[in-house]
């Protein structure tokens, strides 16, 4: 489509709809997740798919399902699922991922270069069927020759679901998940097994899955010594107090000048003060700030 | 900011000489005029005919007029539509960038002038909506100097055309902001070439501090916040991909720049501000400002 036909095809589509926008709104006060007026089309699509499910007619309709009725909060979670359905796969979120290659990574490594124990730790919490630590993983084997050289990296992934780490070990991939991945990592680090791919062994080792409830106070404590938290979409599942609790729990899980990267279009407004929103660039991160009383606060 | 004498007194002597040194297009000085005056002594007809004595402005006003950019969602035919669907004050927006813009010269030396069209209506549109969002008294006024804030930038490729694209290239190759770039190339930035040019156009006082400060706020004497607004916007549309083509590879904290805290000064708002959202909501912007300037920059 030619640049004019684009502009005439937004004109075509009308000024958003104020119900849609509302529920806009709605979600990213309660779940801090925005969809910016170019992502409109997209959450309208989802809730139309709700509508459908729930035989509601207009957005008006709908919003009220999510504010009104009795089963709201059912009907929320229902939409988040809608709105993140999909959203796994390898390299998704590549601004991100140049960010902490290219900005984070030479940062953190320049910090802690005069430490004792040569070590990078990432955590991907919740990290699903295990697209994002393996796409971790092999960018951080990118650079195992030349900045990470005499570095041990290690990639904590966990899950709450028992189903997907299981998928997660199997390192076995369909055409969805490797849509985003590029000829270069693809020849690098999968092997073909029927029609589907899978990562090569290589790219493995330094990943360890393990089955976590962000939820569980006890076993979140032990999580400590992190360099880059990644929790992508999946805090907006979570009520503010669990939220918070979480948002803590990173808080003392990460080393000083620590990372936390969200999803795309993710906030933490409104949940915590403790990190410092930065801009890298097309990409934002929360940097663990300090404390003024210097003690890390207990959950 | 600092200028050696020898290189300013160099600068001044060729931006006396040039004759061809951008001055403001003939037929916006009496239509920006005109449209000063209070808008029941507006005419359609004649603003109309006003812009039409340009073909090229006339047909790039048409392009700008039919973007969602401009808040307009059904498609105008002609001029006199154009007046009376957006407004005259959004006409006047739209022909001050028309007119503005085509001041680059044609031939950039190697230099994208899309990238720098894309940049400065960005930053135009970015200044109105935080504008608006923060409830700064004058939105139009911030529309119209986010359009001018980067005025030096244009005299540099009249003046110093080979100069200033040898700073461009260093800014590219290192990541760097170009006036850092300009800095250590030529000796000054855009920021004090384009006070020049804004002096000689005899812009209201107000639009020379944004000309000449935007990337020191702090040092503006009356601690201006349309200067800080527009250092701010201007920061974020560099850091969200309209960054004159290339990507700024470094960390930014909005939140600490001096120029926030300036314009918390004025704007109580601004000390608990969802920068994430504002970031967020500016996504869309990038998108139709890639669009409007390839279709307007091929009429």
């Amino acid at each position: 489509m030619t640049s004019a036909a684009v502009q005439l095809a937004a004109l075509a589509e009308g000024p958003p709809d104020p119900e849609l926008l509302r529920i806009r709104d709605l979600i990213y006060q309660v779940a801090g997740i925005f969809h910016p007026d170019n992502k409109l089309r997209l959450l309208q699509d989802r809730c139309g798919r709700r509508m459908k499910e729930r035989d509601v007619k207009t957005l008006r309709e709908y919003l009220q399902c999510l504010t009104i009725q009795p089963s709201r909060q059912a009907e929320l979670m229902a939409l988040l699922n809608e709105i993140t359905i999909g959203e796994t796969s390898f390299f998704r979120n590549q601004p991100q991922l140049d960010a902490l290659r290219q900005i984070v990574l030479p940062k953190m490594l320049e910090v802690k270069a005069k430490l004792p124990y040569r070590r990078f730790r990432v955590w991907s919490a919740g990290c699903s069927t295990g697209e994002e630590p393996y796409t971790l993983g092999m960018m951080l084997l990118e650079d195992a020759n030349t900045r990470l050289k005499d570095w041990t990296t290690e990639i904590l992934a966990t899950d709450l679901n028992e189903r997907s780490l299981a998928h997660a070990k199997t390192a076995l991939y369909g055409s969805y998940s490797t849509r985003n991945l590029s000829a270069y990592y693809r020849q690098k680090y999968f092997s073909a097994v029927g029609e589907q791919l899978q990562v090569l062994p290589v790219a493995r080792t330094s990943t360890s899955f393990n089955r976590l409830n962000l939820c569980d106070d006890a076993r979140m404590t032990f999580m400590k010594g992190m360099d880059v938290i990644f929790c992508c979409n999946v805090l907006i599942y979570f009520d503010l107090a669990s939220k918070r609790r979480v948002i803590q729990h990173f808080y003392n899980n990460l080393l000083p000048h620590g990372y936390l990267f969200l999803g795309h279009s993710e906030s933490l407004y409104g949940v915590s003060d403790d990190f410092r929103l930065v801009h890298l660039p097309g990409t934002t991160a929360y940097v663990k700030a300090e404390r003024t009383r210097g003690e890390s606060r207990k959950v | 900011m600092t200028t050696t004498a020898a290189t300013r007194e160099t600068l001044l002597k060729r931006l006396d000489g040039l004759h061809q040194i951008p001055t403001i297009p003939a037929v916006l000085t009496p239509l920006l005029h005109y449209l000063q005056k209070p808008v029941e002594q507006l005419d359609v007809q004649k603003t109309t005919d006003m812009i039409a004595q340009d073909k090229s402005l006339a047909a790039q006003c048409l392009q700008m007029a039919n973007s969602p950019l401009f808040g307009h969602w059904q498609k105008v035919d002609s001029l006199r539509e154009a007046v009376i669907a957006l407004g005259f004050q959004r006409l006047r927006d739209i022909a001050m960038s028309c007119g503005v813009l085509n001041l680059l010269p044609k031939d950039c030396g190697g230099i994208n002038p899309v990238a720098f069209w894309e940049h400065s209506l960005g930053c135009a549109l970015v200044c109105r909506h935080f504008a608006l969002k923060i409830s700064f008294a004058d939105p139009s006024k911030a529309y119209l100097s986010g359009l001018l804030h980067d005025l030096g930038i244009i005299v540099n490729l009249w003046v110093l055309p080979l100069e200033f694209a040898a700073a461009f290239e260093l800014a590219k190759a290192e990541g760097i902001p170009l006036h850092e770039a300009e800095e250590r190339v030529l000796g000054f930035t855009h920021c004090e070439s384009g006070r020049l040019l804004a002096e000689r156009w005899d812009l209201p006082p107000d639009l020379v501090e944004v000309v000449s400060l935007h990337h020191t706020p702090q040092k503006s004497p009356t601690q201006s916040a349309l200067v800080a607004l527009v250092g701010i916007s201007d920061l974020l549309c560099r850091l969200r991909g309209l960054n004159y083509g290339y990507v700024e590879e470094r960390e930014v904290s909005i939140g600490e720049q001096p120029g926030v805290s300036v314009l918390a000064q004025h704007c109580p708002n601004l000390r608990s501000f969802d920068w994430a959202r504002l970031t967020f909501e500016l996504d869309s912007y990038m998108d139709e400002v890639h669009t409007l300037v390839h279709s307007v920059y091929r009429t």
